[in-house]
């Protein structure tokens, strides 16, 4: 197996808030291979950006690993932190927030190159149009402008030309297409991918638009509460959710294929809203909406385990009707394709308000 | 169904008082608003600082009792004469100059010294912003009337004098104005992305706060720039400026006050540039705020 | 079909800007039934939020609106403030995008939805709470009561969505208008309140309009959709038509560039490049024309007019796709 590029273990993310300590990332593992793109699902709360800004270090996390070709990011400081983070890059939401107003488009592509003494300056200028060119604006007339001069999938551009101004290895895009318009979306998107072709890069793609993720991810994670719930190749993530959250997550986008705009309108999967980061649910965070809750989610974190080829999940009552809670036993294998299938797409039923037990910490009571 | 537009109706209803768009944004509106008070700033101080130089005027000390008290337009003082016979004309001149250079040295130092010390203790934090933000305090606690006093009692009046007094103000006030100015700016994301592009300390400081704080430090102080001469003004007022018999807009409306019904323009002349360089430097002030979008 | 509710003519919307005058709306007509929910869609700067809070009187005093808008027989367009007033909330209601701010941060949840049913009927402060009460209730908003005394900043963003659209049902609006109102919330919770609004709207009888650019939403969610580009409708046709027979050729192109679940990864999304005209600069003939795959001279020359070609199925293009929308 391919040594990981970016191998992050247990990370944990806490804030000081007047509200208390607040988690806002709670042990979460994964990795990312060479040359794939990992895509990680979550709404607001998830803990997602949180997550981003912590493997680079920005802030350092509270504890956990972060291994970027071989190297712990969190045991570094200073210059050291600065070498080992070269090949390690981010592009942002706002892409005019993330460019400072007052440079020119040809000073922000640059300035990593300036920070890390590559070349020359006129080697550096030459650079800097190439780049420009690469990721599809015009040197000569847009070389000069400041961000305010520029739409916002110019913007972007801009700041994806510095993300890549010094071939690195991962680029964290963190809701980068999430502000701009669909059809401008997309052109980005593109551009991701052909960067993503033609450089060799590879991608942690943090968005909270699941088909959007899947789009352009090799593997998808979903994140609820600062932990994940459940991991996999995309299309199997989509074709066998084995999370009650992922399948939330489906049922509840619409979409404008002729499948479900027949069976629009049909309740949602999931109820309630989301708990307080402050003080999350015992157990499965995921309890307080869940349908298929009992007793030892209340009482147990269910962890991570795999239910099918490179998929897994973190649920004691997984959607595969074979699988048993975490704690009985060893895991189980998958279910068949058939099974799953089936409890994949018959979700309406699933739905219920009936029967849950009084959770004594749900502040939502349904 | 007043709560639930409360942003839209106030729009609606700021629009009726002063509609956004019919005002003008017009480039020629907008230019004279800002050309013309700044024009009057720099004709006035080319005048009080060139004109002595070029035509020969009456000094300012040292007139003539013979001249005393002569009205405007006198033949050889349009101006008239001030009580002990010097030229009017010349003390205004002589005046400004003193007006504009405490306003220049005590505005640039708080910005340099001032700005400085505020973009760092905002940029750094922690311990450097608990040091430099307690000094600021002290030196903002000080009244500087009562300042001014003291040094004017301890080292004597003298331009120099007065300035320091007033840096003692004007340090930390644009110190201040830096400090929050930073803070904001460093929860930016484009700040994190300078340093995930690994640009260090210094020269984000340098190349990324300065540009962005300076121009809601530059307006600030514009309008300080005025104030400061007011200062100066009132301290030279009181005795503890610049000192008698050398010519300060200041001391000139202390000194007409004693005549004041007999010849009114003593105080009138002083007073009228005083109040007209004041309102250009602040006329000057909102149009560069508007130009660079400070709020 | 029953008489329109609202019924919208050639309404145009300009603002003068520098010196040259922006057509943010430029001739849009439509009707929205009683019951009925219209979805209109489009991408910023397509005029769809412009045009709506024309028809309410909300836009700043420098807009020019011209056209009219007709709501149950009355004349919308050019009523001053005070006359707008007794429309908004009684006959047409609008909940917006961004609930935190729309909502008084520093007034509990209970006293602003009194506030609101007040500004239209002589109630007492007892029977506006009350009423305030049965509002959440409606909006299925667990334990109102205790919802009543909250502050804005103790609700989750679905939440004060919800407290919005009980305000924006205070006094029962036979329209009511949701401006991007799911924009900013999760998935999981846009699902939620659309749920909401459609049941409301069975409840009351309420028609809805939802504005938006997210076409999956129309898709889901509405009868009938209207597709804006730069300030005019270019299509329009029931939900299930539009989305399985697109003509338009920018309404196709949207429909290829979002991001489908079925499609597999990595695929390259088709797109067209360029971007929407200035609005102050529209180019003769169709405004489309200078992005379009498919434009040919007629195009460039004329504008093409909004017409219906098949029946409830209208129209703008001059060389429409015969776009048999599948993944």
């Amino acid at each position: 197996m391919t040594e990981s590029l970016l191998e992050v273990r247990n990370l944990v993310q806490e804030f000081h808030t007047n509200a208390g300590v607040v988690q806002a990332v709670s042990g979460v593992s994964f990795d990312v291979r060479p040359g794939e793109t990992l895509g990680i699902v979550g709404e607001t709360g998830s803990g997602k950006s949180t997550l981003a800004r912590s493997v680079l270090q920005a802030p350092r996390p509270t504890s956990g690993e972060v291994i970027f070709r071989g190297t712990d990011l969190t045991t570094l400081r200073g210059t050291r932190l600065l070498q080992a983070r070269r090949h390690l890059q981010m592009v942002f939401q706002d892409p005019f927030g993330s460019l400072d107003p007052k440079w020119t488009v040809r000073d922000l592509v640059e300035e990593p190159l300036v920070a890390y003494k590559t070349g020359r300056k006129n080697e550096r200028r030459q650079r800097v149009d190439d780049l420009l060119e690469l990721v599809g604006l015009d040197p000569a007339s847009h070389g000069r402008r400041r961000p305010r001069e520029l739409s916002g999938g110019q913007a972007q551009r801009v700041a994806i030309a510095r993300a890549i101004a010094l071939n690195p290895a991962l680029i964290v895009c963190d809701e980068a297409v999430s502000s701009l318009d669909v059809l401008i979306q997309a052109q980005v998107l593109n551009l991701f991918e052909r960067l993503r072709a033609e450089l060799g890069l590879s991608y942690l793609f943090i968005a909270h638009d699941l088909a959007l993720v899947k789009q352009v991810s090799d593997r998808v994670a979903v994140m609820y509460l600062g932990r994940l719930c459940e991991a996999g190749p995309g299309e199997s993530v989509y074709r066998e959710p084995l999370h009650p959250y992922t399948r939330a997550l489906l049922d509840s986008v619409p979409s404008t294929d002729k499948h479900s705009a027949a069976t629009k309108r049909a309740p949602t999967t999931i109820s309630g809203e989301p708990p307080s980061p402050v003080h999350p649910p015992s157990g499965c965070r995921f309890r307080t909406r869940c349908p298929r809750a009992q007793e030892v989610c209340v009482a147990e974190q269910p962890p991570m385990r795999e239910l099918a080829t490179g998929h897994t999940v973190a649920c004691h009552f997984p959607l595969v009707e074979s699988a048993g809670p975490a704690t009985s036993g060893p895991g189980s294998r998958a279910a068949t394709g058939a099974q799953a299938a089936e409890s994949a797409h018959a979700p309406r039923s699933v739905r219920t308000k009936k029967s849950r037990e009084p959770r004594d910490e749900d502040p939502y009571p349904a | 169904m007043a709560a639930s537009l409360p942003d839209l109706l106030v729009t609606a209803e700021t629009a009726r008082t002063r509609p956004p768009r019919a005002r003008a944004t017009a480039g020629w509106a907008r230019t004279l608003r800002l050309w013309v008070p700044a024009g009057f700033l720099i004709l006035l101080a080319a005048a009080c600082f060139l004109w002595p130089q070029i035509y020969p005027v009456p000094k300012p000390v040292g007139g003539s009792v013979l001249n005393a008290g002569l009205p405007p337009l006198s033949p050889g003082h349009i101006f008239g004469t001030d009580p002990v016979g010097n030229d009017e004309f010349s003390r205004i001149l002589y005046g400004g100059q003193v007006s504009f250079e405490v306003g220049f040295a005590v505005t640039a130092i708080g910005l340099l010294v001032g700005g400085l010390l505020g973009m760092t203790a905002g940029y750094w934090g922690g311990a450097v912003d608990a040091v430099i933000s307690r000094v600021l305090d002290v030196l903002i606690a000080f009244p500087a009337l009562v300042l001014a006093l003291a040094i004017a009692e301890g080292l004597g009046p003298s331009e120099v004098h007065v300035i320091w007094a007033l840096c003692v103000f004007s340090i930390p006030a644009t110190g201040r104005i830096a400090r929050s100015a930073t803070l904001a700016l460093r929860e930016q994301t484009f700040m994190l992305a300078a340093r995930l592009s690994g640009t260090r300390g210094p020269r984000i400081l340098l190349r990324h706060v300065i540009p962005n704080v300076v121009p809601q430090l530059m307006t600030f102080s514009l309008l300080g720039f005025g104030v400061v001469i007011i200062l100066e003004g009132a301290l030279s007022y009181l005795g503890l400026g610049i000192p008698l018999p050398e010519a300060s807009w200041g001391s000139m409306i202390a000194q007409g006050q004693q005549a004041l019904t007999a010849s009114p323009d003593l105080v009138l002349i002083p007073s009228a540039f005083l109040f007209a360089t004041v309102m250009s430097l602040n006329l000057v002030g909102d149009a560069l705020r508007e130009r660079w979008g400070v709020r | 079909m029953s008489e329109p509710l609202l019924e919208v003519q050639d309404l145009k919307v300009t603002f003068p800007e520098r010196g040259r005058q922006v057509r943010a709306v430029d001739g849009v007509s439509y009707c929205v039934y009683p019951g009925q929910t219209l979805a209109v869609v489009g991408e910023s700067g397509s005029g769809k939020t412009v045009s709506c809070r024309a028809v309410m009187g909300l836009l700043p005093l420098a807009a020019v609106v011209t056209g009219s808008a007709s709501f149950a027989g009355t004349q919308l367009i050019g009523l001053t403030d005070d006359q707008m007033r007794a429309h908004r909330g009684a006959d047409v209601a609008m909940v917006f995008q961004d609930p935190t701010r729309s909502l008084n941060p520093t007034m509990r949840i209970g006293s602003q939805i009194a506030e609101a049913v007040r500004a239209h009927q002589r109630v007492s402060k007892t029977q506006a709470r009350e009423r305030a009460v049965a509002l959440l209730r409606l909006v299925r908003m667990p334990l109102p009561e205790r919802r009543c005394t909250e502050y804005p900043h103790q609700l989750s963003g679905g939440m004060r969505q919800r407290v919005m659209i009980a305000i924006a049902l205070a006094c029962r609006p036979k329209l009511l208008i949701a401006d991007e109102a799911t924009t900013a919330l999760d998935v999981t919770t846009q699902a939620q309140i659309m749920e909401l609004l459609l049941e409301l709207q069975a409840e009351l009888g309420m028609a809805l309009m939802l504005i938006s650019h997210d076409l999956g939403l129309a898709a889901s969610y509405a009868d009938e959709v209207i597709v804006m580009y730069a300030g005019r409708i270019v299509e329009q046709a029931p939900a299930a038509r539009l989305f399985s027979r697109v003509r338009m050729p920018y309404t196709q192109a949207l429909l290829e560039a979002i991001p489908q679940l079925e499609r597999p990864a990595h695929s390259p999304l088709p797109v067209i490049g360029g971007r929407p005209p200035d609005l102050s600069a529209l180019p003769a003939g169709c405004s489309f024309a200078p992005r379009c795959r498919h434009a040919a001279d007629d195009c460039r020359a004329t504008e093409p007019p909004l017409a219906e070609h098949e029946p409830g199925h209208r129209w703008a293009c001059w060389h429409p796709v015969n776009g048999e929308h599948h993944d």
